[in-house]
């Protein structure tokens, strides 16, 4: 019987620091029968592992159509990612997954776009943002709101200017620094009549705080309940629905049912966000 | 089949190299405890506090080892034994598990390996041998099931087979004098009656009221029930370092201990005893069974008995059918 449990070697081929506590990670999986089946698609995650130090599950950031590796950026939070931020290039690590439903490619390629993120959620949605810039024609217009504490903490700061050829990047600070020109305050001050259409699809990744204030904001703005995805963060240990750590109140696994949850599915459910 | 035939068909089955486990009443603790020999070999009519969870769960599983670069899957030799004696609730909570476990290769080596011998009499409310044949017998997994008249008399038993392998042991030993159950899987076609349908609602509906915030002051949280309850079946991976290995296995782990819904960063999304209590509920009596159309709570008792703060399980069920409109 197959060991659902069983991490498939990889490598980190890369490591790149984006902000002075994420970064980058390029993983390569390395068991050859493994990688020919692993297809991942926007918006699902994997788990990472790393002997001694446990596993954690992180999202994927790379775009789907890139087969030969996938990335994901991460942020020095805790025991295994201390421990990922000593390793390095041509280091192994362990592979599963991958995991959890992801978008829903058929919407997130036919409507408008609308990507919220808070802090780190902007990696999550990084996977639609690189497959948007290396195939544009895929997808119709993409707006990104992304807020943070200060400058230094955006991610993927040298990559806005390529994204801005096909999308729509607007960026905001809590405490700008000196040399800050753009918007201050939180991301949902952005979000106003004249740049959001109702009839857009909204991907939001963040902290639980900024789901309360942008989905109440998005209501408002006429976007539908069943529109509006936001991406829950529970701590998982099996990743197959049934350890229980990620379990949500009254039911469902944000391992196996989410990560992503429209409005319309979570409103009603206790703790949801 | 009579209490003398029991005996021998213990010492046929030790004979046959299965080793034997049942439990015991030694000075009023009950523990399950290899069986040696089938002489003088009595059937324990009353539950051991553990139920025999740990023998497809165990505690701490070891999973896997990595030396370097390999990984080695460590798998449970194929030690063939019987676990003697199950009361139909303890049946219950492993035909909820096996269904839980059903992609899991460890849990399902050790269910392969396990030859189940139920007991029970038949319980007041299903006096009736056909019903209790046709809704609780048919829906339980196990090889052999003694059914004795009742618990003061073990003299006399009804035996019924639920597998082949049930089957071709007792023909191994002589014995033919049993009725065939066939499995028709963990659920009764009609689904939950209609006692238990309202008990979900109305467990679903209760969450913030006074029951939960009363029994948050009430439970210090200490996870006991989650130990001896043989349905509860959290578990957290965990590795550890030892000089030229690294082991990962998988532990049990509860609910009500603070760290189980800890994200990086600290949040926790059971942050109160009164959460953490809810949640255990939720799980047995809301999600096992919208997960699994059977309700996550034997009725076996264990965890009002082991409860240091007192709490009740059957007198909150009550409170909440009665409380909770």
């Amino acid at each position: 019987m197959k060991n659902p449990y069983y991490p498939y070697d990889a490598e980190i081929i890369k490591v790149e620091e984006l902000t002075p506590i994420n970064r980058l990670f390029t993983f390569q999986i390395k068991d050859k029968a493994f990688k020919s089946k692993f297809k991942f698609r926007h918006g699902q995650f994997f788990i990472l592992s790393v002997p001694g130090f446990g596993e954690a599950p992180f999202g994927f950031c790379s775009s789907p159509t890139i087969k030969d590796s996938f990335q994901a950026s991460i942020d020095k939070r805790g025991g295994l990612t201390n421990k990922l931020f000593e390793l390095k290039k041509g280091m192994a690590v362990g592979i599963r997954g991958p995991y959890g439903n992801g978008f829903d490619d058929v919407k997130i390629k036919t409507r408008n776009l609308v990507l919220v993120a808070g802090g780190c959620g902007l990696s999550p949605l990084r996977t639609v943002i690189q497959d948007a810039s290396m195939n544009p024609g895929n997808f119709k217009k993409i707006q990104i709101f992304y807020g943070c504490r200060n400058p230094e903490l955006l991610s993927f700061q040298k990559d806005y200017k390529a994204w801005s050829k096909n999308i729509e990047v607007n960026l905001t600070v809590d405490a700008p620094d000196n040399k800050w020109k753009d918007n201050v305050g939180v991301v949902t001050n952005l979000l106003t009549q004249e740049k959001i259409k109702s009839d857009s699809v909204a991907i939001l990744v963040g902290p639980p705080i900024m789901y309360k204030f942008v989905v109440k904001k998005l209501l408002e703005l006429g976007l539908k309940e069943e529109d509006i995805y936001v991406s829950l963060e529970r701590r998982m240990h099996c990743g197959i629905g049934v350890c229980q750590h990620c379990a949500l109140i009254n039911g469902g696994y944000v391992c196996t049912d989410g990560p992503l949850f429209s409005y319309a599915e979570i409103k009603n459910v206790p703790e949801g966000i | 089949m009579n209490d003398k035939q029991l005996q021998d068909f213990v010492s046929y089955l030790i004979e046959k190299n299965y080793k034997v486990y049942s439990h015991k009443n030694v000075d009023n603790n009950v523990f399950i405890d290899e069986v040696k020999t089938g002489k003088n070999f009595k059937l324990c009519p009353q539950k051991p506090l553990h139920s025999f969870k740990s023998f497809f769960l165990a505690p701490c599983k070891k999973m896997m080892q990595f030396k370097g670069k390999e990984i080695l899957l460590l798998r449970d030799p194929d030690v063939k034994s019987v676990l003697l004696g199950l009361h139909f609730y303890d049946m219950k909570a492993l035909t909820l598990h096996a269904q839980v476990f059903k992609k899991d290769p460890y849990f399902q080596k050790k269910l392969r390996n396990m030859i189940i011998i139920g007991q029970s009499p038949i319980p007041e409310e299903d006096r009736s041998y056909e019903k209790f044949e046709k809704e609780i017998l048919e829906h339980l997994k196990f090889d052999i099931f003694l059914e004795a008249k009742s618990t003061n008399d073990q003299k006399e038993f009804r035996i019924f087979t639920g597998s082949e392998d049930g089957q071709r042991l007792l023909d191994g030993f002589g014995y033919k004098d049993y009725e065939n159950v066939e499995y028709e899987g963990p659920v009764p076609k009609k689904g939950l009656d209609q006692l238990h349908q309202a008990l979900i609602e109305k467990v679903r509906k209760s969450r913030g009221s006074a029951i939960w915030k009363e029994l948050g002051k009430k439970c210090i949280a200490c996870g006991k029930c989650t130990i001896v309850c043989p349905t509860c079946f959290c578990f957290k991976f965990k590795d550890e370092i030892e000089k030229d290995k690294i082991t990962r296995s998988r532990e049990w782990d509860s609910c009500f201990y603070e760290d189980f819904s800890e994200i990086a960063g600290g949040h926790k999304f059971l942050d109160s005893t009164e959460d953490r209590i809810y949640n255990y509920y939720d799980h047995k009596f809301v999600r096992i069974p919208n997960e699994y159309r059977m309700v996550g709570c034997v009725s076996c008792g264990r965890c009002t008995e082991v409860c240091p703060a007192g709490i009740s399980l059957p007198e909150n069920i009550k409170r909440i059918m009665e409380e909770i409109k």
